[in-house]
């Protein structure tokens, strides 16, 4: 009882200064760091191609979260699998873990890039975009043009990481860029919007 | 491979003190329930003051980033509904996933019980979920904390908490002592 007493009493007295000792935190919680954004944008460490992408998700890269900022009846027409929608007025309203890699992208990734000035001004640091949305997830995963000049190794990689996400690589050089083996697949997409 | 590690010994660790202050007994804790028994809300309370106050001085002296935490977010409706069906369960089995967990390594057959219920739980709202989802994402309320509630200042509510807490520690202590 008397080693509770003590433990209760040093609580309250922890407790009743903690008003008078200041801020527990280290930094702002929020605003732009307009010279970190600006280092980000320069050295490309802002965004992550779709390609890139891809291989992230299919290996299965720990704590990899993919956000939708589109709307949420483009969300259901397609998605980038293991994407997950959080349309871009509802960001704010969010929480992000510190060890997680967020990915934005948007329909061509203008407003995936606002998005992550979003994030970056709440403080978010883990934070990339795709720059060309789902259209270059469409171009460069879904139907890549296998280079007629890539080596063997390349265009496997490339065929091989097309067909884990159900799409179709295309040839170079061939009629308006001929599918290589199966018929194509995945997603009529247009480019539309941001 | 290290994170699965603490997290294992962090678990171990949490079990085995549930098991010292006896929260491995269903009785017990629904007692809590009647007002017949106050160690589930003595736990609770010392658990949320040590951890309250850890934090706040860690922060102030510059060993934890406080940015860094992650906060989960507050989705209002869903989460009352979550807790009231959770507080059922809770009152109905006299355990919460934690004990269920203690009082099966403890040997009671309750423990298994509940552990079944709450895997039966998870199965049924992870099917369920894409018909349910979107009153799970209602009502939002972003990473809630009471500093953003009252408005008031970090240390402030730190000090509120810490008198709620203490007193209703010692009011339990004098009731306790008076039996």
């Amino acid at each position: 009882m008397r080693l509770a007493r003590r433990l209760g009493v040093s609580a309250l007295a922890l407790g009743l200064v903690a008003p008078f000792v200041g801020s527990p935190y280290r930094t702002q919680q929020r605003g732009l760091d307009l010279d970190a954004i600006a280092r980000a944008i320069d050295e490309g460490s802002d965004h992550v191609t779709a390609r890139q992408l891809a291989e992230w998700i299919r290996d299965r890269r720990p704590g990899l979260r993919v956000i939708d900022v589109r709307s949420p009846d483009q969300f259901r027409d397609y998605a980038i699998p293991t994407a997950e929608s959080l349309p871009i007025d509802q960001l704010a309203r969010s929480s992000f873990a510190p060890d997680q890699t967020i990915v934005l992208y948007s329909q061509e990734g203008a407003h995936a890039g606002q998005a992550w000035v979003m994030l970056r001004a709440l403080g978010v640091s883990h934070v990339l975009f795709v720059p060309g949305g789902l259209a270059d997830w469409r171009d460069d995963v879904l139907n890549p043009l296998l280079p007629a000049d890539g080596s063997p190794a390349e265009r496997a990689r490339i065929a091989e990481l097309s067909r884990y996400f159900g799409g179709s690589p295309r040839i170079e050089g061939s009629q308006g860029g001929e599918v290589a083996g199966a018929a194509q697949t995945g997603p009529g997409f247009r480019r539309r919007g941001c | 491979m290290n994170d699965l590690l603490v997290a294992a010994g962090i678990g171990v660790a949490f079990g085995w003190a549930l098991e010292c202050v006896g929260l491995g007994d269903p009785p017990k804790l629904a007692g809590q329930f009647y007002l017949r028994d106050f160690t589930v809300l003595k736990v609770m309370l010392s658990a949320m003051l040590t951890a309250m106050l850890g934090i706040f001085w860690a922060g102030r002296l510059g060993m934890l980033d406080l940015g860094a935490l992650y906060v989960p977010e507050t989705y209002l409706l869903p989460q009352l509904v979550g807790g009231l069906v959770f507080g059922l369960g809770f009152v109905l089995s006299g355990l919460c996933p934690g004990t269920s967990c203690v009082a099966l390594a403890s040997g009671r057959i309750e423990g298994a019980a509940t552990m079944l219920g709450l895997f039966a739980g998870v199965l049924f709202i992870g099917l369920a979920f894409p018909a349910i989802e979107p009153f799970y994402r209602s009502t939002p309320r972003g990473p809630l904390t009471l500093q953003l509630v009252t408005g008031l200042p970090y240390g402030v509510v730190v000090a509120l908490v810490t008198a709620v807490g203490v007193s209703t520690l010692a009011w339990i202590a004098k009731r306790e002592a008076a039996r």
